[in-house]
């Protein structure tokens, strides 16, 4: 799963540290979700989304396993 | 409430380490099972001591600092966090289950007291048997 949250966080100017205070998560948690490295809980994600005024689908985008 | 019950462990601990040490010294437990209980006494002691004592140094250290207490709870329930310190269980239990096995067969082929490797053998039969009663459970909780 790809997402648009460095983006998102970017356009935004906000920095690290300040999108993991006000989300209640690590910063490493914040650079693990950009880096593509951990995928966020179900509540995280909605929080994410809340938190930027868009709807899940535009943060995080949903790639199906080619086989 | 939680202070109360440190400086209780701490106090108590020192205590029960104090006289441990003391009935050793003074020959009131010459050999036998009460040197054993002596032992027991300050080892219990130490640990109850330590535990107390630095939670007790934890609690006074971030009395005067909300911000670093509410970051250190962060920390804790981080959920990245959390889900990293599940696996890295998880990945230990995978390899405590070959230890233990290697560490019977070890100690059944040094031909070692009976009794040790058959309680070697029901503690890794409990350890199994707690993890798929632990499955069984959270099957149907989740």
């Amino acid at each position: 799963m790809r997402n648009r949250l460095e983006a998102l966080r970017r356009e935004r100017g906000i920095r690290q540290e300040e999108l993991a205070a006000a989300l209640e998560v690590s910063r490493q948690t914040i650079g693990s979700l950009e880096n593509g490295r951990y995928n966020p809980s179900i509540l995280l994600a909605f929080k994410i989304a809340k938190y930027f005024g868009v709807r899940i689908e535009d943060v995080f985008i949903f790639e199906e396993e080619t086989k | 409430m939680k202070k109360g019950l440190y400086t209780t462990l701490a106090v108590g601990g020192l205590i029960l380490a104090a006289a441990g040490l003391i009935a050793l010294k003074m020959g009131a437990a010459p050999d036998g099972f009460l040197q054993v209980l002596c032992y027991v006494a300050i080892g219990c002691g130490c640990g109850a001591f330590g535990h107390g004592m630095g939670e007790l140094l934890r609690y006074r250290a971030l009395k005067n600092a909300p911000d670093v207490q509410k970051q250190l709870e962060i920390e804790r329930t981080d959920e990245r966090n959390v889900a990293v310190g599940n696996r890295a269980k998880s990945a230990a239990f995978d390899a405590m289950l070959y230890i233990y096995a290697a560490l019977n067969l070890a100690l059944a082929m040094m031909q070692a007291d009976l009794a040790v490797v058959l309680l070697l053998v029901f503690a890794y039969l409990l350890v199994v048997g707690l993890s798929i009663y632990y499955r069984c459970k959270f099957e149907k909780i989740m």
